[in-house]
C-alpha cells in the first residue's frame, strides 16, 4: 500500500523531470524564435553589416563560420580516422593507448577559453599566423580531434569481423583489407560523427573569438580575418544596442546547429536501417 | 562523452602473420603505413603537451610577479591596482559550479531514468531529442535568456539586481543537463535487463527497482556523468558573464554579483597587458589542470567499474 | 591611423565608408590607446593619432595639430521613476565608491543603490573614472557589464539602479540625471558646461598627405557626423555651429 502510492508520486516527479527538459528547450527556442524571426530576409542573410552598430546583415558571419568550419573538418579528418585506424586495427593494450586515450579525452573537455588562449598564444602570436581563419580552423580542429577519433573508432569496431576474415583469407594486406573494406563500411557511421563535430565547432565562440578575430569583413584567404556568426552575436548581445540583429542571428545559428544535428541523426537513422 | 574504451589485442594480428604470402614490399609498406597512423594517433597527445607548454610558458612569469603565493591565495583581483589574486575566481566558479550542480544533477538523472525506465517509445521520441537539442543551443543564447527571464525572477525573489551566484546556477544547470542526462542514460541502459526482471519479479514497483536496484548498480557511470557536467559548467564562459554580475568578490550573497575564472578572463582579455595578461594565462592554465583532473577521475572510476563487473 | 579604442568605431566606418568612394586609398586602423596614438603621429609611423584624453605637458614639445572630431559625453542615469532628478560630481563619486548605499541619503525613497558598473576595458568607464571618480575606487561589489545597451537595459529596468552610459545613447527608457545642476543636453555639453565630457581628437603632425586631409574633412562632415559620430553614442563637433557654442 505505501509502496504503491510512492511508486506513483515517485514516477510523478519522474515525469515532471522529462516534461520540464522538454519545456526548458522549447521556452529558450521559442523566445529566440519570436524575437528573432522577424529578422530573417534575404537582406538580413546576405548583405554585410554597416555602421558603428552593424546595422544591415550579416552576410560575411556566415560565410566566415562555414569557412573556418569547412577549413578545420579538412585539417582535422585525415588525422583522426587515421588515429582511429591505429586505435582500432593496430594497437596493443598498454601504456601508450593509454596515454592516447586520456589525450583523447583531454583535449575533448578542455574548456573553450583555454582552448581560445591556447589558440591566441600558439597560431596567432607564436607561428605568426595572426588573427586568421588558419588560425580559427587550427584551434578548432584540436577541438574536433576527439570527437571525430571517437566516432570513427566506434565505426571501424562496428564493422563485423567475418568481413574482415574474409578478405584475409582471400590475401589482402591490412592495409588493403582497411582501406579498401572496413572504411568504406564504416563511412556511414565516420560521416555522422563529422557532422556532429561540425555541428560542434558552429557553436563554438571562445575559441574563434581568440584565433579568428572579429574583423567584420568578408575572409577570403585563410590568413584573412573574419568574425563568425557566434562572435558577432556575442559582440551584438555585450553592447547591447542592436538587439534585433543579435536574435536574428541567434536563431541562424540555432537553425544551423540544429540542421547539422538533425542531419547528423538522420544519417545514423538510415544506417542503422540500411544495416539491419 | 561516453565512457573511455579500452582495446583488446587485434586478433587480425594473428591471423595475418599466419598468411605470410607477403612481398617484401607490401611488408615495407604495411610498416610504414602503421607508423604513419600511430603519428597520427599521437596527435592528441602532442595536442595536450602544447596546450600545457603554450599556455603554462605564457602564464609561468606569474610566479615571479606577483609570485605563487600571491596569486594562488590571494584575496584580491584588481588589475588597476596591480593585485592579481585568484581566491574571488575560484571560489566563484566554485559557488556557481556547485550550485549548477544542484539544480541540474537531479533534473537530468530523473529526466534519464524517465528516458530509460518509464516512457513509452512516443513519449522518448520526443524527450530525448530535447535533450540533444538543448546541448546544441549557443551558449549565448542562454545568456540572453538568462539575463531576460531569470535575472528578473531571481531579483524578486532576493531583493537584489538579479546578478549573481543564483542566476548563473541556475542558467549553468539548464546547459549541463544534456550532459549528465545522457551519460546517465547510458550507464542505466548498460545495467543487464535481467536484473530489473528479477526485481520486479519479487514484487517490487519500478520506483523501488529504481533506486534500490538500478541506480546503485549504475552508480558510478551516474557518478562519471555528473563530474562531467562539473567539467561543463566550470568551462562554461559567455552565459556567465551576461549574468554573474562579474564582480571579483567574495561570496556576499545569492544575489550580489560575482565573478569566475572564465568570465574574468574574457572580461580582460581584451585589453590586458603586461603581467595582466601573464595572470589570465596563469588563470587558464589553473582551469586547464582542473578540467585535466577531472578526466583523470572519470577515467580511474571507470576503470574501477570495468574491473567490478 | 592608430590610437584610442573610443575612435576606433568613428575610424573605422568612416575609413570603410570613405574606402568605398575613393577607391586606392586604403584606411588602417588600429587602436592601442591614446598614449600610443600620441606617439606614432608624432613619430610618423602613423598619419593621424586618435586620443580621448587631452595632451599632456610633455606632449606639447610634439608640435602636433589638433583637429577635435567630436564630444564624448557621459550621462549619469537612474530608472525613470526615481524622482530623484539631480546630483552633484561628489554624490556620484559617492554613489560609485559605494559610500552611499540608499537613494533616501539622497533624498530619494528608501530604496537601496543598484550600482551598475563598466568592464575594465570601457572608454566610458575610463573617461568616468578620471572625470568623476579622480582618486577613488570603484565599488567592488558593483554589477559589471560588458555593454552600453546592458547597462541601459538594466537600469531601466531596475527601479533603484543606477548607471552610466554615453549620452548620445540615452532614450525614453532611463533618465539622465543633472550634474551639478547642469541638465545633460548636448547644448550644454557644446557650451562646456555639462562637466561630465571630453572632447575626442584626431592629431596630425607637421606636413599631412591630401588624402589624410581629405579622410579628416571627410570624417567632420555631416555625412560622418551625423550618422556614424552620432550613431556612436558622442555628439558631432560640428554641434558647436548649431547651438553656437
Amino acid at each position: 500500500m505505501g509502496k504503491r502510492w510512492t511508486n506513483r508520486i515517485a514516477l510523478g516527479v519522474l515525469w515532471l523531470c522529462g516534461i520540464t527538459t522538454v519545456t526548458m528547450l522549447g521556452a529558450v527556442i521559442l523566445y529566440v524564435f519570436v524575437r528573432g524571426v522577424g529578422q530573417i530576409t534575404p537582406e538580413f542573410i546576405f548583405t554585410k553589416p554597416h555602421g558603428v552598430n552593424a546595422e544591415g546583415g550579416i552576410g560575411p558571419t556566415i560565410i566566415a563560420t562555414m569557412y573556418v568550419t569547412g577549413l578545420s573538418m579538412l585539417i582535422v579528418t585525415p588525422i583522426a580516422v587515421l588515429a582511429a585506424v591505429y586505435l582500432a586495427e593496430y594497437a596493443v593494450q598498454g601504456k601508450l593507448v593509454d596515454a592516447i586515450r586520456f589525450a583523447a579525452d583531454t583535449l575533448a573537455s578542455v574548456p573553450s577559453i583555454v582552448m581560445g588562449l591556447f589558440g591566441f598564444a600558439l597560431f596567432v602570436e607564436a607561428m605568426g599566423l595572426g588573427f586568421s581563419v588558419l588560425s580559427g580552423a587550427l584551434a578548432l580542429s584540436f577541438l574536433m580531434l576527439p570527437i571525430v577519433m571517437r566516432a570513427t573508432e566506434e565505426a571501424i569496431r562496428a564493422v563485423p569481423k567475418y568481413i574482415r576474415w574474409g578478405s584475409y583469407g582471400l590475401g589482402a594486406s591490412k592495409w588493403q583489407t582497411v582501406s579498401r573494406i572496413v572504411l568504406p563500411s564504416a563511412l556511414p557511421r565516420i560521416l555522422t560523427g563529422i557532422i556532429l563535430a561540425m555541428g560542434r565547432a558552429v557553436g563554438e565562440t571562445a575559441v574563434v573569438i581568440f584565433t579568428m578575430g572579429q574583423a567584420v569583413y568578408l575572409p577570403l584567404s585563410p590568413l584573412d580575418s573574419g568574425r563568425s556568426m557566434t562572435v558577432h552575436l556575442y559582440m551584438l548581445a555585450m553592447e547591447g544596442i542592436n538587439m534585433d540583429a543579435a536574435y536574428g542571428t541567434a536563431l541562424l545559428l540555432m537553425v544551423m546547429v540544429l540542421f547539422f544535428n538533425l542531419s547528423a541523426r538522420w544519417l545514423a537513422a538510415r544506417n542503422r536501417r540500411l544495416q539491419g | 562523452m561516453a565512457e573511455p574504451l579500452e582495446t583488446k589485442r587485434a586478433p587480425q594480428a594473428g591471423a595475418a602473420r599466419t598468411l605470410k604470402m607477403m612481398s617484401r614490399a607490401t611488408y615495407i609498406q604495411e610498416a610504414l603505413l602503421k607508423n604513419l597512423f600511430l603519428t597520427c594517433a599521437i596527435a592528441a597527445v602532442a595536442g595536450v603537451a602544447l596546450i600545457f607548454f603554450f599556455v603554462g610558458f605564457r602564464g609561468w612569469p606569474v610566479i615571479e610577479d606577483p609570485g605563487l603565493a600571491a596569486f594562488l591565495f590571494g584575496s584580491e583581483w584588481s588589475s588597476t591596482f596591480g593585485k592579481f589574486g585568484i581566491g574571488p575566481l575560484v571560489t566563484g566558479t566554485l559557488v556557481v559550479t556547485i550550485g549548477a550542480l544542484v539544480f541540474g544533477a537531479p533534473l537530468a538523472i530523473g529526466t534519464a531514468i524517465f528516458l530509460s525506465e518509464i516512457a513509452t517509445p512516443t513519449v522518448r521520441g520526443i524527450v530525448r531529442p530535447a535533450v540533444e537539442l538543448l546541448a546544441g543551443v549557443p551558449s549565448v543564447v542562454f545568456g540572453f535568456f538568462g539575463l531576460v527571464i531569470v535575472r528578473p525572477f531571481v531579483a524578486e525573489l532576493t531583493g537584489s539586481m538579479g546578478f549573481g551566484p543564483l542566476t548563473a546556477s541556475l542558467i549553468l544547470a539548464v546547459m549541463i543537463v544534456p550532459t549528465i542526462a545522457t551519460l546517465t542514460e547510458d550507464a542505466l541502459r548498460s545495467v543487464p535487463p535481467g536484473i530489473r526482471e528479477a526485481s520486479y519479479a519479487m514484487g517490487a514497483t519500478t520506483w523501488q527497482t529504481i533506486y534500490k536496484v538500478l541506480v546503485p548498480a549504475a552508480k558510478i557511470g551516474i557518478f562519471d556523468a555528473i563530474i562531467l557536467g562539473m567539467g561543463r559548467a566550470i568551462g562554461e564562459t559567455m552565459a556567465v558573464v551576461m549574468v554573474a554580475g562579474n564582480a571579483p568578490q567574495f561570496f556576499e550573497g545569492l544575489g550580489a554579483p560575482i565573478a569566475t575564472i572564465t568570465s574574468q578572463i574574457v572580461i580582460d582579455m581584451s585589453y590586458a597587458s603586461g603581467t595582466h595578461r601573464t595572470a589570465l594565462f596563469g588563470l587558464a592554465i589553473i582551469l586547464f589542470i582542473i578540467s585535466m583532473g577531472l578526466v583523470a577521475i572519470v577515467r580511474a572510476l571507470s576503470r574501477l567499474n570495468a574491473k567490478r563487473s | 591611423m592608430s590610437g584610442s579604442t573610443t575612435l576606433l568605431p568613428i575610424a573605422e566606418v568612416a575609413g570603410e565608408m570613405y574606402g568605398e568612394s575613393h577607391p586606392g586609398v586604403s584606411i588602417l586602423v588600429s587602436g592601442m590607446g591614446s598614449s600610443a596614438g600620441i606617439e606614432s603621429v608624432s613619430t610618423g609611423s602613423s598619419d593621424i593619432g586618435t586620443s580621448s584624453r587631452e595632451l599632456k605637458e610633455a606632449e606639447y614639445e610634439l608640435d602636433l595639430a589638433d583637429t577635435p572630431v567630436a564630444y564624448d559625453a557621459i550621462a549619469v542615469i537612474v530608472h525613470p521613476d526615481n524622482p530623484v532628478r539631480e546630483l552633484t560630481t561628489l554624490e556620484i563619486r559617492s554613489i560609485f565608491a559605494g559610500v552611499i548605499t540608499n537613494w533616501s541619503e539622497l533624498g530619494g525613497p528608501d530604496l537601496e543603490i543598484g550600482l551598475v558598473n563598466r568592464d575594465e576595458a570601457s572608454g566610458t568607464r575610463e573617461a568616468f573614472s578620471k572625470i568623476v571618480m579622480g582618486d577613488a575606487r570603484f565599488d567592488l561589489g558593483a554589477v559589471i557589464l560588458p555593454g552600453t545597451g546592458q547597462v541601459r537595459a538594466v537600469v531601466s529596468d531596475i527601479p533603484g539602479a543606477v548607471g552610466y552610459i554615453s549620452l548620445g545613447f540615452v532614450n525614453d527608457d532611463v533618465r539622465a540625471v543633472a550634474v551639478d545642476g547642469i541638465e545633460p543636453s548636448e547644448a550644454a555639453v557644446v557650451a562646456g558646461d555639462y562637466p561630465i565630457q571630453r572632447v575626442l581628437h584626431f592629431f596630425t603632425h607637421g606636413e599631412v598627405s591630401e588624402s589624410a586631409v581629405a579622410y579628416i574633412e571627410y570624417v567632420l562632415s555631416p555625412a560622418v557626423q551625423d550618422s556614424v559620430v552620432r550613431d556612436a553614442g558622442f555628439i558631432p563637433i560640428t554641434a558647436k555651429e548649431v547651438h553656437g557654442g
